[in-house]
């Protein structure tokens, strides 16, 4: 029993210490880092100091970090359901058809998960340019008026757009497969039963597809939390607010403000927020 | 030189003996006092650069810029200074660097010896104790070799000395002559003129051609202007600092920007994107208030698209017959970080990059990067007419006129160590203004509220004051205004 343990560790060893050298030290030492505050004595530059929770304490009075939170929500009820819907249809649609047209239509869906998300997002910003975007020159020539898509009050929106458009066929395609373990045997007992294709899709597909959902759930809520590469990227094209997604809040906090320690406490918060909102769901994927 | 052949011209004569010699020595005399600007014009000055010992043994300096091409200065450097070799590594322009730099300040190791910065975000780095005063290697002595407001930018306070002037970005009017010409227009001298044809134009075109662009996401654009307005946006007075971004110079610049925009006489397009190029290239745009590297930036984004249809004229003035006034947008420094383990070394190299004739010279006809040495602006080796940028402005002695630009550039405006938050804070201010949901008069004094709220990452302020006082301790609560 001893000896297996150790091999078990030997072959956890590369695992444990990248895990630990880029992920676990780093959380350690933002936790550590938010706990000082910034102080001047005299002239000269500012000093650290032990601070307590004082980042803390800022963090949850900071209106800007407050409403990057709050685009965090609504990106999420607005962006996920519509992304999972979407993802169901096309596995649906996929799963029914057959030969040369479903494998096209596969992988021209999934290919947005394989370009890299800063090139895709500069894609995106030269469609949205107000004057450039093909969008507007169509709704010009339809005398509709255009949509500045980099505006503050749409830009989010734009964004949820990108995400969709990444990750769509990536969701899609593990709903597919999904779908394709489920027992064929199902099918003809339900037909024979006289059951129409709605009824198949209701009461045996969805079901059974819950599990991988649930799953993609919550992949889903964590990626929202951490939306950061599109709004970077779209950044320069036009203004985008600080706090357009509590991520480039954070970033900013840190590299452009160099406000290192508020920025681990913003960061800690962040991560604890995620970690109530998914635990549960990860509990009940977890006990199945 | 002169002065011997004068006195051979002037063969003595017996009856003139006695008031000769006093004359000759006058007219010596007098020729000797122009013999330092006669030789500023006729040769190009550097520093004795042996003054500036390096540290001993071999060192390998690593130098970060943006500049594409420098590391072709490298050799030239490594020929001077065999004993120095320099690995120049491009990490990206402005921010991209910056962000690297404060994270490699921070851990206390792996930045290079010389940095490039630009002037408004150098105060940054000074606050966070990054780099090196240089004048304790005897940098203040080079002062002289350089334009004095780009000295004033890298020696605030005329004792300390963070950086050596690398580049500059006097202002001026870029403007397509054949839009011009086309439609009519003359070249502005006043902005009551340019509003004017602005007007024209926009009718004239049925606001399909639009003057210039009011650039809505580079604050240091319009501080520029509000810079040539005889605007200072920060002081310091010892351990407080005082933000103005709403004085009465920073405002009369704004609305008059506002009134334009609100007439729509000028385009608001974010500059540095696709489709400002786009814009620009296709001539929906007839000028553009440039800064002396943006023709040569403009020359290589268009491809050279409309290459040759463009002139400089100088910069608007505010009323006619006013001593002529311009301000600067961008320009930078090269710093010597702490970390770096040869000071001294890196001294000489960020001197002698910016003051020796070849780098000089070659940054502006190579890359439109504008020269900060005062032997540099008065070369007439700038002046290539088939290279760009002059080039791209038809043969024009474009380098004259930003020289000329850089002369009237106001001395002291220095800058504050929270200056990147108010860099980005002011693309939210005008796009409020541009959607015509705040004035002029309150987008900029929503730009300084908004500018005091940061501070408290580096200091303490008083709520509601525009004084920044950077001692004591910060209180938990007042100092974080939340709304």
């Amino acid at each position: 029993m001893r000896r297996y343990r150790k091999t078990a560790y030997l072959f956890l060893t590369p695992f444990l210490a990248v895990f630990i050298a880029f992920y676990l030290a780093p959380v350690g030492y933002a936790l550590y880092l938010s706990l000082f505050v910034r102080k001047r004595i005299g002239v000269g530059p500012p000093k650290e100091v032990f601070g307590g929770l004082a980042n803390y304490m800022r963090a949850v009075q900071d209106t800007d970090f407050l409403i990057g939170l709050k685009n965090m929500f609504v990106f999420g009820v607005v962006q996920v359901p519509i992304m999972l819907g979407l993802a169901i249809l096309l596995a649906l649609l996929l799963h029914q058809s057959r030969g040369f047209f479903m494998k096209i239509c596969r992988t021209a869906y999934f290919m947005p998960y394989g370009i890299p998300t800063a090139i895709g997002a500069m894609v995106w910003g030269y469609l949205y340019a107000p004057n450039l975007s093909p969008f507007n020159q169509i709704l010009r020539a339809l005398h509709q008026g255009t949509i500045d898509f980099l505006s503050p009050a749409v830009v989010l929106f734009s964004i949820a757009n990108i995400v969709t458009w990444t990750w769509t066929g990536y969701n899609m395609i593990t709903l597919f497969a999904a779908l394709q373990n489920i027992p064929q045997d199902l099918y003809e007992a339900a037909r024979v039963d006289g059951a129409k294709t709605w009824d198949i899709v209701r009461r045996i597909q969805i079901p059974l597809l819950l599990p991988a959902l649930r799953l993609l759930f919550i992949f889903s809520v964590i990626g929202t939390s951490q939306l950061f590469t599109e709004a970077f990227v779209l950044r320069p094209l036009g203004y985008l607010a600080d706090n357009i997604t509590p991520n480039l809040y954070v970033y900013l906090t840190a590299a452009r403000d160099a406000n290192y320690s508020y920025a681990g406490a913003l960061a800690i918060l962040l991560a604890l927020l995620i970690f109530v909102i998914s635990g549960p769901f990860l509990r009940r994927i977890a006990s199945r | 030189m002169n002065n011997s052949i004068v006195w051979r011209s002037f063969p003595p004569s017996p009856a003139r003996r006695s008031a000769l010699p006093f004359l000759l020595w006058a007219l010596a005399g007098y020729v000797c006092l122009f013999l330092p600007a006669l030789k500023a014009q006729s040769t190009y000055q550097e520093p004795d650069y042996s003054k500036f010992q390096p540290e001993s043994g071999p060192i390998t300096l690593e130098v970060w810029t943006w500049v594409v091409g420098l590391d072709k200065a490298a050799p030239l450097f490594e020929k001077a200074f065999p004993n120095i070799k320099v690995h120049v590594n491009n990490v990206g322009a402005g921010p991209t660097e910056y962000q690297k730099l404060q994270t490699a300040i921070k851990a206390g190791s792996g930045g290079p010896d010389v940095a490039q910065i630009e002037y408004d975000f150098l105060p940054s780095f000074v606050v966070t104790d990054g780099i090196v005063d240089i004048s304790k290697y005897g940098a203040g002595d080079v002062k002289s070799f350089f334009v004095p407001w780009t000295w004033g930018q890298c020696s605030p306070d005329g004792k300390a000395v963070y950086g050596i002037p690398q580049d500059s970005g006097p202002m001026a009017l870029l403007y397509n002559k054949k839009i011009f010409d086309q439609y009519g227009l003359t070249v502005p001298t006043t902005w009551d003129e340019f509003a004017q044809q602005a007007e024209k134009l926009a009718k004239a075109s049925n606001g399909k051609v639009m003057l210039v662009d009011y650039v809505p996401t580079q604050a240091p654009w319009f501080i520029g202007l509000a810079w040539a307005n005889g605007a200072t946006l920060f002081k310091q007075n010892g351990d407080s600092w005082t933000q103005s971004l709403n004085s009465p110079e920073c405002q009369k610049v704004l609305e008059f920007w506002a009134d334009l925009i609100k007439k729509k006489y000028v385009a608001t397009i974010p500059d540095f994107t696709p489709e400002f190029y786009t814009a620009v290239g296709s001539s929906q745009i007839a000028a553009s208030i440039e800064a002396a590297w943006g023709p040569g930036v403009l020359a290589q984004s268009l491809n050279d698209k409309t290459s040759g249809e463009w002139q400089v004229a100088p910069l608007p003035q505010w009323s006619k017959g006013q001593t002529f006034r311009s301000g600067n947008w961008g320009g930078s420094c090269d710093v010597v970080l702490k970390q770096s383990k040869y000071p001294k070394a890196a001294t000489l190299f960020s001197i002698w990059l910016n003051a020796a004739k070849g780098p000089v010279i070659n940054n502006w006809t190579s890359y439109g990067i504008f020269p900060a040495s005062l032997s540099g602006l008065a070369s007439s080796d700038l002046n290539q007419a088939d290279k760009n940028p002059s080039k791209f402005c038809g043969g024009q002695n474009v380098a004259q006129v930003y020289a000329d630009a850089s002369k009237a550039v106001n001395e002291e405006f220095p800058w504050s160590p929270w200056f990147a938050f108010v860099n980005d804070d002011y693309n939210k201010q005008i796009a409020a203004l541009i959607a015509g949901t705040m004035t002029a008069k309150q987008a900029l004094d929503a730009w300084q509220a908004d500018s005091l709220k940061t501070p408290p990452a580096m200091a303490t302020t008083s709520k509601g004051s525009s004084e920044v006082h950077l001692h004591g301790a910060p209180r938990p609560r007042g100092a974080f205004p939340s709304s």
